[in-house]
């Protein structure tokens, strides 16, 4: 089949509705990139792109439940094959099993082991900030390595915590105004300890700890 | 706090960022397990929205990640290596897709196959597209930047530009094949 401006300006008004786009077979490849060019345009809108709450909400319910199949046959399983998944309906285990899950049961969704650091071996130190460049008491954020986190300069020592919010996983910020770490993607805060604001129905786990020391008034963490 | 956490992730789009998870231990137990993939949800969902540029394909499409992922991987898996692997069932799902609904074969029209995906994908999205409407001629660039980056309809992207709305979907239509080809000269 020809391409041809109404067609595309229909998949296109798709996208820009947020529809599913008709399923058409395209005559040749340069169809095809159009499209594909079109979808990484329609994700660069501002506002577009981020999943929807409840599909999150759906996805941590699925998950667990996936996780618990799988872990009840340790055996390594075919994979199923993309036509058996669309016709036993992803969306529709997906909805069934996050029936029950609201963001009350996804606050003691399971969490690492609080009382221990984020990287425990084969990793190695890092220099990441001048012990001098870090105000007192105000969390400042760094990246090294596969590790985001916030260093907190409490006089001569420097506590470090992780970045990463304990509820979606998003990266969170510190705001200065409010003096709190504020996550972008759904509102969770904690406080500088890493400890969470009591927000949501049950409290969100606090953020894990780095390991943090300083060495000739470098601080490094222990990162991969 | 945000004035209102229960507005949705939506709302938060320009300064959301993607997971970049910190690194942890093997995981042993299936909480860390089901921990370790659930805080990957976000970062997978924008990769395959950047891709298919809708919210019902890229909610199928990031289920169907995960339930494969978790099928077809042991259950000792560190993360950095479950992130990998996500995005590696991520890139042969869109693969599927693309072959699936458009096209004969378009395993080698996915050109982001090989690539290694950024921790941060939809600021580098913002970046490609960047750098890809500024190969295009100028009349080219306004059009996509009306319709895709300010959300005009036809109609007003004709007043905008004086054209009419046939003009602007042919217009539209050169302009996507164009940016098309530069996107596969640049892979």
């Amino acid at each position: 089949m020809n391409d041809d401006p109404e067609q595309l300006d229909k998949h296109v008004e798709d996208l820009l509705q947020d529809r599913r786009p008709e399923r058409t077979p395209l005559g040749d490849e340069a169809a095809l990139r159009a499209r594909q060019t079109a979808a990484m345009l329609r994700a660069a809108k501002p506002g577009a792109g981020l999943p929807s709450k409840e599909f999150l909400e759906r996805m941590q319910g699925s998950i667990q439940g996936w996780v618990g199949e799988r872990s009840a046959r340790p055996e390594p399983t075919a994979r199923p094959s993309r036509r058996t998944l669309l016709l036993t309906g992803v969306a529709g285990i997906a909805a069934g099993v996050a029936a029950t899950v609201g963001i009350d049961r996804l606050a003691k969704s399971p969490t690492p082991p609080n009382n221990q650091a984020l990287v425990q071996n084969n990793g190695s130190w890092k220099p990441v900030k001048a012990l001098a460049d870090l105000p007192e008491g105000e969390p400042v954020a760094f990246r090294s390595g596969a590790i985001e986190g916030f260093l907190i300069r409490q006089g001569q020592e420097v506590k470090g915590i992780s970045a990463v919010c304990t509820h979606m996983g998003c990266i969170l910020n510190y705001s200065k105004f409010r003096k709190q770490i504020e996550c972008p993607c759904h509102g969770a805060t904690f406080q500088t300890d890493g400890q969470p604001s009591d927000q949501y129905n049950s409290p969100l786990p606090p953020l894990p700890s780095l390991n943090v020391r300083i060495q000739r008034g470098q601080v490094e963490v222990y990162t991969v | 706090m945000p004035e209102d956490p229960t507005t949705g992730a939506a709302v938060f789009a320009p300064s959301g960022k993607v997971v970049a998870l910190p690194q942890v231990g093997a995981t042993q137990d299936r909480d860390h397990l089901t921990w370790a993939y659930q805080t990957h949800v976000t970062a997978i969902y924008q990769y395959i929205y950047s891709r298919v540029g809708n919210r019902p394909d890229a909610e199928d499409l990031t289920a169907q990640v995960f339930m494969k992922a978790i099928t077809g991987m042991r259950n000792d898996v560190s993360v950095p290596e479950l992130r990998s692997w996500l995005y590696r069932v991520a890139q042969t799902t869109l693969a599927d897709h693309w072959r699936e609904y458009y096209a004969e074969d378009a395993g080698e029209l996915e050109d982001d196959v090989t690539r290694s995906p950024a921790p941060r994908e939809n600021p580098e999205a913002v970046l490609r597209v960047d750098s890809l409407l500024a190969t295009l001629p100028e009349s080219y660039r306004r059009v996509l930047e009306l319709r895709f980056l300010r959300g005009y309809s036809v109609r007003e992207t004709a007043q905008e530009l004086n054209l009419s709305e046939t003009n602007v979907k042919v217009l539209q239509f050169r302009a996507l094949n164009r940016a098309g080809r530069e996107r596969g000269r640049a892979t």
